[in-house]
């Protein structure tokens, strides 16, 4: 039979909670004995006169309780220990169930919450600044996943949370991983060492994949919003991200993704990294190799790049590496399968930034690039609805959401618009990204699968072969099966693409005539 | 939110302290129908009670009806300003509506007739209503600590007993003092027997009054033997200050109203677990010394 | 920057507000996630929003928790204290022989519903004012009788609220701020005045209550010199079960109790006094418009603080429910209409026969009882339709509309929790939760009586309403 004690130093119960406590000790199963009293001297003689004394007893003052315990081995004196504990909190905070209670008010959830310490905010855009205004004056971390708020709102929050020390991701903020966990729009992902901050969602999510297949991992994930870098807002969320990634122990080096900043913000953001102690690489999609340089960044063109770059600063052998090279005899294959009539590309994206990508790559080697997220006003798309030569659509944009779930969890849009480009005989290819991963469709090829078999058989009847590539962004630990998406793809005959920045170079290179 | 909560009744001194703005503390600690306030400038603990319970020594009671909504936590500080008692930054207490109280013990009586009738009738009251575990022996016990606890007790009780009776207040004492802090309780059962002894001594008149001082001799060794908040109790007690329903019991002992006796009896014997019983019996075991030492006294 | 590593060297503890797959996606991951029960802030009505705005600038604000600390510091201090009866016309300011008090806000006789106009015309009978009810109707009409609302006297009624000069009245004095509150008293069974009925049978009860039931409790209180400590009372009726509203069955056995002494002094016969104690025992409702006139005396002592935003008054006519607010001194009342009571029937009675929502008795939610206290009286969570569980739900919502906790007056089974205090306009606008009232269920029909009991909720236009009057005065 064994003794243990532990003492509450200065804890005082009244002496009817006293009682009930050590009855209630005492019917736990693992225990032969127990006793609850004050450590007064006087009490410590009745244990030494009934063989309970143990050296924390000894130690004990008149003001501390001491629990003593007598039961058959270590563990089950631990067990009993743990029950008791359970006892005396239960006592104390005694408050009704938490989880049962309903809250209306982020002040009432985080008053009666103190361990709550980020809010996820997805109303409205209308009601959005007055809920995030609330997130931080309750000290709350904020993701902010609604748009549709107005900018002086968005400079009023970040310029609130910088002073309080607090993360604002947002507005039109889907994607971050903090502390391993994926919030809106993310994939699972391995733990590593690898800190991001993106103000371009999808794009940040590309990354994350691709560090993923290399073997590394993320450490945190931070979201600015698309408008931080704007000229308006100055960076805020940006600068602070750098910071904060800077000074955290488990980031060893930073990626830092958007589209081209204003470039006021630009040199500040550069003039940030220039003094940041850490490796940092730098992915403006579109964006500009020397100022970057300059700045002492590592520049990346692409996506893939991007994360390549990142893995070998964190110490990866590039040797061990696959890089997934692309695929040249395919190339060649499909270049001769396309009818001379079929000279454009039509990309149909659920991304922002895997659009921006896939459409950058083509203006390499394209004058007659249009699309609706075009920042040349001459390329703009003139008509939503119709393509025109190389056209890449981004039907996450507003104009093709009105009123619908974005195009990651609703596909019906962009299946229609794929049923139109297949008709259109003078496209080549058509290109699409799905997404996997937290929050998105649980099976988004499979959504579109009988449209794509459909649509090849067709032209196929009409003398023409369709060219499709698809992209399945996301990872094996996602909650969607990453493998089967993949599989379904190759089953319809589309040509799978292992990465972004490889299916707009495919795009690109499968209707390039006469080289 | 911080709002105005009124004080029903109090202390003298403690109201005085308030008024006269020399009072800073923090509070010590926290149960769901008082809390302790331990004073900067004195050291000594105050208790804020709600409405429900009795005055004290040291006592403010308030309009409220039970301290859980407050939150009150330890450490939260305590000032006065202006005549109002802040704790922390939650709540306000006002004294000025406050009705003063004062421990006042009643006189020993000449005549001792009525008394040990009353004393008979208690101890009969205490059998039936009394809770065990401390002094009242439990019939049963399964747990060797309460049971060793009940024995020392009892044995520790006889012996100081006997010196006094004898008149040997000296070698009184060490039984006394040996008492303090036996007992599982935050006020451990010696503490509450020793409470109604102490009592009994600073009854004016009674034969012992001359020898009170014997229970500022039992404190000088209690400091260290016991908690803060008992040893509080036992201080005041040592000076004659005790709670108003052990000096309504007192009251009652000296008259002949049955029902007087088992209401005021009734109020002790509800204080803590078995406190009120211990504190009871301490009352008794020094009346019946008294009577027998005043027996031989005339 | 230390927040920022504090939530790097933790894992996320999320309160998801909106997208409800979020927190499902959350969940997955082991993460802790709230989600709250959002909707967009008054309605969406951006003059509402903009009020809301309005009142977070923090000069404003702190105007605004200032006044309503104020406010709740004198429902909660208010000592209401039952120390007498009389006669409407002997002690209920403004009273005249023609005057008929109502529940609600002002409504005139032609806008009154079915039970409202049964106890108007029951009344000018029991007055001798009119020889029977189509007379009496006559008289109504004709402009001669002067209708105000009960809560402009100082009075609370219950139902129909109907109150007239020779009426028994309950006097409760708030001994900590002066002021005294009446209402009438308790009918008992059901086909009675207050519920709409008005046949002979009402009318001899209420001659009985004057004649005989008043007079014996006014005496009875003469020799009681300290008078009855109400709130004392009411806390300990809601230890024993009650809610105070719907249930009485303690506080009426512990008013009886403090009575009793004195009813036997009195110098009435024993057959008077048994008749008491018999009307008395013939239902449990006796204490129920008592406990109205103690939550009358205590919020009125917290009316007219600027820049409060605090709910010191809901009542309803019949046809529209009105509330009061503390900043908006005086008799500015703020109407929606009168809304349906949900709850069980007596037998023989559809939903189609209920009047709308009637009476003063949400004064008792408006203090903190009521509805508020569902959680102290499991007994009756039939009510509700529902579970214990549901009963507790509903008093912890509560707080997320009120102020503050009574420490007062206080809830067991939730901990000790004490009541919530002080409904504030702006919580109840920005989320969208209503206060929750229990209450009695009268047929449509003048002249039938009670029906069913149930819950119910507040129009929210009047909260609107009040919120932009207040954002009109408040600077």
């Amino acid at each position: 039979m064994l003794v243990q004690a532990l003492i509450k130093p200065n804890t005082y119960f009244d002496s009817v909670s006293l009682m009930s406590l050590s009855t209630k000790a005492n019917q736990i199963e693992e225990v032969e004995q127990a006793i609850i009293a004050m450590g007064t001297e006087m009490n410590k003689e009745v244990m030494k006169n009934v063989g309970l004394m143990t050296p924390e007893v000894e130690a004990a003052g008149a003001s501390d309780l001491m629990i003593v315990v007598k039961a058959e081995t270590d563990e089950l004196c631990e067990t009993a220990f743990e029950k008791i504990n359970d006892l005396f909190t239960k006592k104390n905070s005694g408050k009704k169930g938490k989880n049962d209670i309903k809250y209306s008010t982020i002040s009432s959830a985080a008053g009666s919450n103190p361990e709550a310490n980020l809010a996820i905010i997805a109303v409205n855009g209308a009601y959005a600044a007055r809920e995030a205004k609330k997130a931080l004056e309750n000290d709350l971390h904020v993701m902010m996943f609604s748009d549709n708020v107005g900018i002086e709102d968005e400079i009023e929050l970040k310029k609130l949370a910088h002073e309080k020390g607090l993360l604002m991701m947002g507005p039109d903020c889907g994607t971050a991983i903090i502390g391993n966990t994926a919030l809106c729009f993310a994939n699972a992902v391995r733990k590593g060492n690898i800190g991001i901050v993106g103000a371009s969602g999808t794009g940040s999510q590309e990354v994350s994949v691709r560090v993923h297949e290399f073997g590394y991992g993320i450490s945190q994930l931070i979201g600015t919003g698309g408008r931080d870098l704007k000229e308006e807002v100055g960076g805020i969320m940006m600068l602070d991200g750098i910071q904060a990634l800077e000074d955290d122990e488990e980031t060893k080096v930073i990626v830092v993704i958007s589209k081209p900043p204003a470039p006021s913000v630009e040199e500040k953001v550069l003039a940030k990294i220039k003094t940041c102690k850490k490796p940092v690489v730098v992915w403006f999609v579109g964006g500009n190799e020397e100022k970057i340089t300059e700045a002492g960044a590592h520049f990346a063109k692409m996506s893939k790049e991007a994360a390549l770059k990142a893995v070998l600063l964190a110490g990866a052998d590039e040797s061990k590496l696959n890089k997934r090279a692309l695929n040249i005899p395919l190339i060649e294959e499909v270049r001769t399968k396309l009818t001379p009539e079929q000279k454009y590309v039509r990309g149909l994206f659920s991304g922002g930034t895997l659009c921006d990508e896939a459409m950058h790559a083509a203006m390499d080697k394209f004058d007659n690039v249009y699309s609706n997220i075009q920042r040349n006003p001459e390329y703009r798309l003139k008509d939503r609805y119709t393509s025109q030569e190389h056209t890449f659509i981004d039907f996450g944009d507003d104009e093709y959401t009105q009123g619908k779930p974005h195009p990651m969890i609703d596909p019906s849009t962009r299946l229609e618009r794929f049923i139109q480009e297949a008709k259109d005989p003078s496209v080549g290819v058509i290109v699409m990204d799905f997404v996997i991963g937290y929050g998105a469709h649980e099976d988004p090829v499979g959504a579109f699968l009988p449209a794509i078999i459909e649509a090849k058989q067709q032209a196929e009847q009409e003398g023409r072969h369709l060219e499709v590539i698809g992209y399945v962004l996301g990872t094996e630990l996602d909650p969607q099966d990453y493998e089967e998406q993949i599989n379904k793809l190759l089953a319809a005959d589309v040509t799978h693409a292992s990465s972004m920045q490889n299916a707009g170079l495919l795009a690109r290179e499968f209707v390039v005539k006469g080289e | 939110m911080l709002f105005v909560i009124n004080a029903i009744s109090g202390d003298t001194d403690f109201i005085k302290g308030i008024k006269n703005s020399i009072f800073t503390g923090f509070v010590h600690s926290t149960f769901n129908r008082t809390f302790n306030i331990e004073c900067f400038e004195n050291g000594d603990l105050y208790t804020i009670a709600c409405s429900k319970l009795d005055n004290g020594p040291n006592t403010l009671i308030i309009d409220v009806d039970n301290m859980k909504p407050m939150d009150i936590e330890v450490n939260d500080r305590v000032r006065v300003e202006k005549n109002l008692l802040y704790i922390g930054d939650k709540h306000t207490i006002s004294i000025d509506k406050a009705a003063k109280w004062e421990s006042t013990l009643p006189t020993y009586p000449s005549n001792v007739e009525i008394l040990k009738l009353n004393l008979m009738k208690m101890k009969e009251y205490i059998n039936i209503h009394g809770v065990g575990g401390g002094i009242k022996k439990n019939v049963i016990t399964q747990n060797l600590f309460d049971a060793e606890v009940s024995n020392m007790l009892e044995k520790r009780t006889l012996l100081l007993l006997n010196e006094l009776l004898n008149d040997r207040i000296s070698s009184a004492l060490p039984h006394a003092v040996s008492l303090v802090g036996l007992g599982p309780g935050l006020t451990p059962s010696g503490d509450d027997f020793l409470t109604g002894l102490f009592t009994i001594f600073n009854m004016k008149n009674s034969p012992f009054y001359p020898y009170r001082s014997f229970c500022e001799d039992v404190l000088k060794k209690a400091k260290t033997l016991t908690n803060d908040i008992s040893y509080m109790t036992l201080k005041k007690a040592a000076i004659g200050k005790v709670r108003e329903s052990i000096i309504s019991l007192l009251n009652s002992l000296l008259v002949e109203d049955d029902e007087d006796l088992f209401l005021s009896l009734n109020k002790l014997l509800n204080i803590g677990s078995s406190s009120g019983t211990d504190i009871a019996l301490g009352i008794i075991f020094g009346m019946e010394a008294n009577i027998r030492a005043g027996g031989k006294v005339c | 920057m230390s927040r920022i590593s504090d939530l790097f060297k933790s894992r996320p503890h999320v309160i998801n507000v909106g997208i409800e797959s979020f927190k499902d996606d959350l969940l997955q991951q082991g993460s802790e996630v709230i989600h709250l029960e959002w909707t967009p802030p008054g309605r969406g009505n951006p003059a509402l929003i903009a009020a809301l705005d309005k009142f977070e600038n923090p000069a404003i604000l702190e105007k605004i928790e200032a006044a309503n600390k104020l406010a709740v510091e004198r429902i909660i201090n208010s000592h209401p204290v039952l120390v007498g009866y009389d006669q409407a016309i002997n002690c209920v300011p403004g009273m005249t022989k023609t005057t008929i008090l109502h529940a609600g806000p002002p409504i005139t006789w032609d806008k009154m519903n079915g039970p409202m106009r049964g106890a108007i015309t029951g009344a000018i009978v029991f007055e001798g004012l009119a020889k029977d009810v189509e007379e009496a109707a006559k008289l109504a009409a004709s402009g001669e009788i002067t209708f105000s609302p009960c809560h402009e006297h100082n009075c609370v009624g219950s139902m129909a609220g109907v109150t007239s000069a020779s009426m028994f009245m309950h006097i409760v004095e708030n001994k900590t701020y002066g002021n005294i509150a009446y209402t009438n008293l308790s009918e008992q069974l059901a086909k009675i005045l207050r519920m709409g009925a008005n046949d002979q049978s009402v009318i001899d009860r209420l001659i009985w209550m004057r004649d005989v039931f008043g007079p014996i409790l006014r005496d009875a209180m003469k020799l009681n010199p300290n008078g009855i400590d109400l709130r004392l009372m009411l806390a300990q009726a809601l230890h024993m079960g009650d809610e105070c509203h719907n249930r009485n069955v303690a506080g009426t056995t512990l008013l009886i109790q403090a009575l009793t002494p004195y009813i036997l002094q009195t110098d009435y016969t024993i057959e008077q006094k048994k008749e008491v104690f018999d009307f008395v025992a013939s239902s449990d409702y006796f204490s129920g418009p008592t406990w109205m006139a103690m939550a009358k005396c205590a919020l009125d002592a917290a009316h007219g603080i600027e820049n409060s935003t605090v709910v010191t008054t809901m009542a309803r006519n019949g046809v529209e429910f009105g509330i009061r607010v503390s900043g908006l001194p005086g008799n500015t009342w703020f109407t929606g209409p009168a809304q349906k009571v949900i709850g069980p029937m007596f037998a023989g009675y559809k939903p189609e026969d209920s009047g709308l929502d009637i009476g003063d008795s949400a004064i008792t939610e408006t203090y903190g009882f009521g509805g508020f206290a569902m959680a102290t009286a499991p007994a009756i969570v039939a009510l509700v339709g529902g579970t214990v569980e549901d009963a507790i739900g509903y008093s912890t919502k509560m707080k997320e509309i009120t102020t503050t906790e009574n420490p007062n007056v206080t809830i067991p089974l939730l901990d000790f929790m004490g009541l919530p205090t002080g409904i504030d306009v702006r919580k109840v606008v920005q989320t969208g939760i209503m206060p929750v009232i229990n209450t009695a269920i009268a047929h449509k029909d003048a002249g039938i009586g009670m029906i069913g009991a149930g819950i119910t909720y507040p129009p929210v236009e009047a909260f609107e309403k009040a919120l932009q009057a207040l954002s009109e005065n408040i600077n």
